[in-house]
């Protein structure tokens, strides 16, 4: 199968917008023609069938069509973000990559061989079923992320069926489950997919406005900081048809008041994890947090309290930890769920995950950085309830010699900083005297999350 | 002396305490200007939202230092508010006196 269904969409859209990047439109025809272009130009410079090619970038012209090429090519693709540019060392080596493709923001293209002789078992399967693959980066309980392999022959099925043409921001990430989601909808539907130049509200209100976008799929927390700060208020904005929502918890009361400023917009729930890919859900009515769902392939089932979900399009496996499927192939998703009938509502992960803005911290990560200082006996990293971000990160950090505490607290910021993304950089510092374990030596990390008389700093 | 007045200058006195807070971690040309009309969030502001949630926790510790009282900003009322409380320091200040009225009330 490959791409060639995608091929037959865009010689038949061959006039229509395909990607609108920078203020410039590229059409279905050009996007075509770069297809061709980089695949001739991967053969020419000896990538191979099944080779593992980190391509590094964001939603540009360059990397949409050098994705598209790759898979042409039926090569692994490793999509990076250029935001996580700094881990590319890391997950070259975990993912055996033996190309990296970097795309910068002038969509200008940098090729390097890496050499790598190692073999994994989930990549010779692919070999040897002939299919392309793909390997996203989520964040692993021991700090260390973990490598979601694809077979791009089951993730890409879905698409071949058409559905709406519809105008689409892409906001979500590049590396992220939910972005490649939203590429290949657009895609197989001979839409536009809009790329806003940051993922700022103003931006995003900007592209909206500007290019008509009649999708835009986000996060909850975006939605607060887009009420916040009001700048819906300045822009046309009516051409939206759908806000799509997903990787958090919706709080109620930003969805009501998101309903009252967009009175014709349809709120659509989605549901997904990268192990499983992004389902198709649906709400009663639009003000719900109940859903339903599914859709071709998928089947869920409840077993204690926890979703598991059964679907075809469920990854090959971890590349570099045990599978977290059950003996007869459920995937458990880790989420607390209630039923109502075939009606859902998700109540959030049931474990140490700190969702911060839909963004997955996983507290060991935190707390290692953190242990690496001098002066510090141990730290227990949690979470604490945000109304504008759904969670912020906290640290609760057991010294070993005394230390004046602003200046510590500066110097652990600043650590941290070195060592971790800032959506995963402790908000909240507090210290404390006794060991931060029970008895089973399990961290205390809930018991603190829900303790209302840590004063913070 | 005015309480009203009092409160309103504790207020600001907290938000600019975490504006420096803020200022701390950027670059000499970007920071925030300790004055009511600074735009915080939305247009004419270039705070992103892990600063702002920086700064409301900054602010909430302040108060709770300085006066005792305990505030949540960033609440369910907040959110549901017509007029943003976080586009501007002014706007910010009159929440935050807002808050502290309420809760003494309470």
């Amino acid at each position: 199968m490959g791409i060639s269904f995608l091929r037959d969409v865009f010689r038949e859209k061959a006039n229509s917008e395909a990607i609108i990047w920078k203020g410039h439109s590229y059409h279905y025809s050009w996007l075509d023609e770069k297809v061709v272009f980089w695949l001739e130009w991967g053969k020419a410079n000896g990538i191979r069938p099944f080779d593992v090619v980190l391509l590094q970038g964001e939603f540009s012209p360059s990397s949409i069509s050098i994705l598209l090429a790759l898979i042409e090519l039926e090569c692994i693709v490793v999509p990076l973000s250029a935001d996580r540019a700094h881990e590319q060392c890391v997950f070259a080596n975990t993912a055996l990559v033996v190309w990296i493709l970097e795309v910068d923001s002038n969509d200008k293209v940098r090729l390097v061989h890496r050499e790598e002789t190692r073999k994994h078992s989930l990549y010779d399967s692919l070999r040897k079923a002939g299919h392309s693959g793909i390997v996203f980066f989520t964040s692993g309980s021991t700090g260390i992320s973990k490598a979601v392999v694809h077979d791009l022959e089951k993730l890409l099925k879905k698409y071949t069926l058409r559905r709406y043409d519809l105008r689409t921001l892409a906001f979500l990430l590049f590396d992220h489950i939910g972005g490649f989601d939203t590429l290949f909808y657009v895609l197989s539907n001979g839409s536009a997919l809009v790329v806003p130049e940051v993922r700022t509200p103003l931006a995003v209100c900007q592209s909206i406005e500007r290019y008509k976008v009649e999708v835009l799929p986000v996060s909850p927390s975006f939605l607060n900081l887009l009420l916040i700060g009001e700048v819906y208020k300045e822009y046309e904005l009516n051409s939206l048809k759908f806000i799509s929502y997903g990787a958090e918890v919706m709080p109620s009361n930003t969805l009501q008041r998101c309903m009252e400023i967009f009175p014709k917009v349809r709120f659509l729930q989605k549901y997904g994890a990268t192990e499983i890919g992004t389902m198709r859900s649906k709400s009663d009515q639009n003000n719900s947090v109940w859903v339903q769902i599914g859709g071709e392939g998928y089947n869920w089932r409840i077993v204690d309290g926890l979703l598991q979900i059964k679907c075809d399009s469920a990854m090959v496996g971890y590349l570099n930890a045990p599978s977290p499927f059950t003996e007869d192939g459920w995937f458990i998703t880790g989420d607390a769920v209630e039923q109502d009938g075939e009606n859902l509502r998700i109540l959030g992960r049931m474990s140490d995950i700190i969702n911060v803005g839909g963004q997955k911290v996983y507290p060991a990560e935190v707390e290692n950085a953190i242990c690496e200082m001098e002066g510090v006996a141990d730290a227990t990293v949690y979470g604490e309830k945000n109304q504008l971000l759904g969670s912020i990160v906290c640290a609760r950090v057991q010294l070993a010699m005394p230390v004046e505490k602003d200046e510590f607290v500066k110097k652990l910021k600043t650590h941290c900083k070195s060592r971790l993304e800032r959506y995963k950089l402790p908000l909240k510092i507090t210290f404390s005297s006794g060991s931060q374990t029970d008895a089973r030596s399990k961290k205390m990390r809930r018991f603190m999350s829900e303790g209302s008389d840590l004063k913070s700093i | 002396m005015d309480a009203g007045n009092d409160k309103r200058r504790e207020a600001l006195n907290a938000i600019y305490f975490a504006m420096d807070q803020i200022n701390a971690e950027r670059s000499s040309d970007k920071l925030l200007k300790k004055e009511e009309t600074t735009h915080l969030f939305g247009i004419g502001a270039n705070m992103d939202s892990l600063e702002l949630v920086t700064l409301v926790l900054a602010v909430e510790s302040r108060v709770s230092n300085q006066l005792g009282v305990a505030v949540t900003l960033a609440d369910e009322k907040a959110m549901s508010q017509r007029n943003s409380p976080f586009l501007t320091v002014k706007t910010l200040a009159d929440y935050v006196v807002t808050k502290i009225e309420e809760s003494s009330r309470d």
